[in-house]
C-alpha cells in the first residue's frame, strides 16, 4: 500500500532469532548486519527489501506487535500465552518445539486426581491457571517463580511445577517427571492487527513464502 | 508530599494546550460531518446502572467495567462504550416512533483493563446511530458516513473492513458445532490463526462446500467473483447465504456513494461485541495499532429495552485517531488565537478600552500587565508560542 514505509520485525533474543533468520534466508530474506557479533546496533535494516529487525527479550515481543511498533514478530506459544495480548497468530513455524508440562515427583501424581488444594510454582502463572481453573477445574494456589522452577518440589516450596520441557533430563536428574501435558508449544509469527489490513500484500506474500520452508 | 496530589492515576490524563485544542478541531469536524446527513446530538449519562452494560447486552466484560454503588445499594458501572446507553434513551423516548431516528455523540468512556499497561483507560468515542431501519441502504450509509468523517479528518490512506456476523454463525450452526468448539474457533478466527483453524476443521465430516466456506475466513480481500463464489458455495446453507447476499447488495448500494477504494470486505470478521447481528466493521490506518473505527449493525440490542428496532452504527477512537493522524505527520491547521495586549502598570483603564473594542468586535485579547524588569522580547516570544496573530504594546 505505501511504498515507502518499512516493515518492522521484532524477534525474541537467542536461540529464536537464529533459527528465524536461517529460516528467512531459505526465501531470499537476508540481514547481514544482524551476523556481526560485534555490532552493538540496536536496529537493523535490509534496505533493499525495505526491512527493519530489533532483538527483544521473548516476553517483550508481543507488546511491541500489539502497539503496532513492530509489524511482525517471532516468539514462542508459551509468551504469546501467558501474555495474552491482542494480536493475530498467523504461522506455526515449526521450530523450538517442545511442550508445556505439569511436572513433580510421581507420588504427586495422586494429588492432580482429587480437585485438592495444591501449590503450583511456575514461570507461567496465567497459563498454570488457565488450566488448573478452566481445564481441570482444580483450585490451586500459583507460586510465581523466575527460574530453576524445579527446585521448588525439591525443597517442598510447592507440590507440582508447571514448566516447559524439552528433553526431560533435568526433570529425570532431579527425581521428578512429566505428570500431565498442558499444550505442545513452537515457534510462532505474530503480526500486528492493523498491519495484517494495511500491509496486507506484502504479510500475505511473506506467509506463502514461509509455509514451504517450514515443511508444513 | 505535596508533589504527590499532582499526579493523575494510572491509565487517565491530562490534555491541554495544544493538543487539547487539536482534539476539539477534530472533533469540530467530526460532528460536521455527520450533521451533513441530518443526525442529532444527544448526551447520555457517563455512569449508568449495571444492567445496561450487563452480560446479556454483551459489552465489555464485566471485570473490566469500573462498578460503585448508589446510596440504595444499586450497582452502577461507567459507560464502556456508548451505544447501549443511546439504545436505552432510544427505547425510553422513541417507544412510538416508527420513522428512523439518526443520533450522534461524543463522549468519555472507560474501561477498566489493568493488564494492558500503557493504555489509556479513558478515552473519547464520537459516533452515530441509525435507529429502526434495517435496509441495507442503512447500512450504505453508515459506511459512508465512517469514510466521510475519516477523510475529513485529514486521513489519506485508510481501510474500511466490512464483514457480517452470520457469516461465522452460519458455518458454527451448518458445520453442528457445540458451544464449546465455537468458543474456540471464535477465539482461533479472532487471532487469525488459521493454522488453528485448519487443524479443527481437518478433523471434522463436513461437506466439501462447506469445508471451502471455512477456507474464504482467511481471505481479507475478497474480489466481487470470490464473493460471487462464495454465494454459489453457499446456496445450501440459509444463514451464511444470506450474510454473503447482503454483502453483496452493501456493495452495490456503496457504488452510490463512490467509496469503493476505502471499502474491503472480510468474511474471516468476529466483532468485538456480542450485540452485533449482521454487518461488522472497522477502520484501520498506519500509526495506530488498533482499530480506529468500529461499528456494525445491532438489531436484537434495543429489544432488550422494550423496542424493536434494527440499528446499526459505528465510533471512532477519537485518541485513536489523532495519535495516527500525528504520527502520519498530517498537517492541521490551527488558527490563530487573537492579540497579546500587554500595558505598562497604571494604563489599565486604556488597555481595557480597547481590549473591549477588539472583543466586541469578534476577536480574542489576552491582557498582560507589564513588569519593568522584563525585556519586550519576553512578551513577543510568548506571544510566538501560544500563536498569537499580533501583539500591541501599551507604554
Amino acid at each position: 500500500m505505501c511504498e515507502n514505509r518499512y516493515l518492522t520485525f521484532a524477534l525474541g533474543k537467542g536461540r529464536l532469532a537464529k533459527q528465524t533468520l536461517e529460516t528467512f534466508e531459505k526465501i531470499g530474506i537476508t540481514c547481514e548486519e544482524m551476523k556481526d557479533k560485534e555490532t552493538r546496533k540496536l536496529i537493523f535494516v535490509n534496505e533493499a527489501l525495505k526491512l527493519k529487525f530489533f532483538l527483544a527479550k521473548g516476553p517483550d515481543v508481543p507488546t511491541y506487535v500489539e502497539y503496532g511498533a513492530a509489524d511482525i514478530g517471532v516468539v514462542g506459544k508459551d509468551t504469546i500465552l501467558e501474555e495474552g495480548r491482542n494480536l493475530y497468530e498467523v504461522l506455526d513455524l515449526g521450530f523450538g518445539a517442545c511442550r508445556m508440562c505439569v511436572c513433580g515427583p510421581s507420588d504427586a501424581k495422586e494429588r492432580l486426581k482429587h480437585h485438592e488444594l495444591i501449590r503450583v510454582a511456575t514461570k507461567y502463572p496465567r497459563i498454570a491457571k488457565d488450566y488448573f481453573y478452566n481445564k481441570k477445574h482444580q483450585t490451586v494456589e500459583i507460586i510465581k517463580l523466575n527460574g530453576s522452577i524445579e527446585l521448588a518440589p525439591i525443597v517442598g516450596l510447592s507440590e507440582v511445577i508447571v514448566d516447559i520441557v524439552e528433553t526431560g533430563s533435568t526433570l529425570r536428574e532431579n527425581g521428578l517427571g512429566v505428570l500431565e501435558e498442558v499444550c505442545p508449544l513452537s515457534a510462532r509469527m505474530v503480526v500486528n492487527q492493523v498491519s495484517m489490513k494495511m500491509e496486507h500484500e506484502r504479510i500475505a506474500k511473506l506467509i506463502t513464502d514461509l509455509k514451504p520452508v517450514i515443511g508444513k | 508530599m505535596k508533589r504527590r496530589i499532582l499526579h493523575t492515576p494510572e491509565g487517565v490524563r491530562d490534555i491541554y494546550n495544544d493538543e487539547c485544542e487539536r482534539k476539539q478541531i477534530l472533533q469540530d469536524k467530526l460532528k460536521q460531518a455527520i450533521e451533513c446527513y441530518g443526525y442529532r446530538i444527544i448526551e447520555t449519562p457517563t455512569f449508568e446502572f449495571f444492567d445496561i452494560f450487563g452480560k446479556e447486552i454483551g459489552t465489555t466484560p464485566s471485570k473490566d467495567l469500573y462498578k460503585f454503588f448508589d446510596r440504595e445499594g444499586n450497582t452502577l458501572a461507567l459507560r464502556p462504550d456508548i451505544t447501549p446507553s443511546i439504545a436505552r434513551a432510544a427505547a425510553k423516548y422513541f417507544i412510538e416512533e416508527d420513522m428512523p431516528i439518526r443520533l450522534y455523540y461524543a463522549g468519555n468512556t472507560f474501561i477498566n483493563n489493568s493488564s494492558y499497561q500503557g493504555r489509556l483507560k479513558e478515552s473519547t468515542q464520537l459516533g452515530a446511530e441509525l435507529i429502526g431501519d434495517n435496509s441495507v441502504d442503512a447500512d450504505a450509509e453508515i459506511l459512508s458516513m465512517a469514510v466521510e468523517c475519516l477523510l475529513a479528518s485529514g486521513l489519506k490512506e485508510f481501510q474500511l473492513s466490512v464483514g457480517h456476523s452470520d457469516f461465522f454463525q452460519g458455518l458454527m450452526e451448518s458445520a453442528g458445532f457445540d458451544e464449546e468448539a465455537m468458543e474456540e474457533l471464535r477465539e482461533l478466527i479472532a487471532n487469525k490463526n488459521y493454522f488453528g483453524v485448519e487443524e479443527v476443521i481437518s478433523n471434522r465430516e463436513m461437506e466439501e462446500n462447506l469445508r471451502e466456506l471455512f477456507h474464504m475466513l482467511g481471505n481479507y480481500y475478497f474480489s466481487r467473483e470470490e464473493m460471487a463464489k462464495a454465494r454459489a458455495l453457499a446456496v445450501d446453507y440459509p444463514r451464511i447465504l444470506s450474510a454473503v447476499v447482503r454483502l453483496e447488495e452493501l456493495q452495490k448500494a456503496l457504488e452510490a456513494y463512490q467509496i469503493d477504494d476505502y471499502v474491503s470486505y472480510e468474511l474471516g470478521m468476529v466483532g468485538n461485541y456480542q450485540y452485533y447481528t449482521g454487518i461488522i466493521f472497522a477502520g484501520y490506518t498506519f500509526g495506530s495499532g488498533e482499530p480506529i473505527v468500529k461499528g456494525g449493525r445491532y438489531d436484537k440490542l434495543l429489544t432488550y429495552f422494550g423496542k424493536q428496532a434494527a440499528s446499526i452504527g459505528f465510533a471512532i477512537v477519537v485518541d485513536q485517531l489523532l495519535a495516527a493522524l500525528g504520527r502520519q505527520n498530517a498537517v492541521m491547521e490551527m488558527p490563530g488565537r487573537g492579540t497579546l495586549l500587554v500595558y505598562a502598570k497604571g494604563r489599565l483603564a486604556e488597555a481595557v478600552t480597547q481590549a473591549t473594542q477588539i472583543r466586541k468586535s469578534g476577536g480574542s485579547v489576552e491582557l498582560i500587565g507589564m513588569d519593568s524588569w522584563r525585556a519586550r522580547e519576553e512578551y513577543e516570544a510568548y506571544a510566538e508560542q501560544n500563536r498569537k496573530e499580533n501583539v500591541i504594546f501599551l507604554d
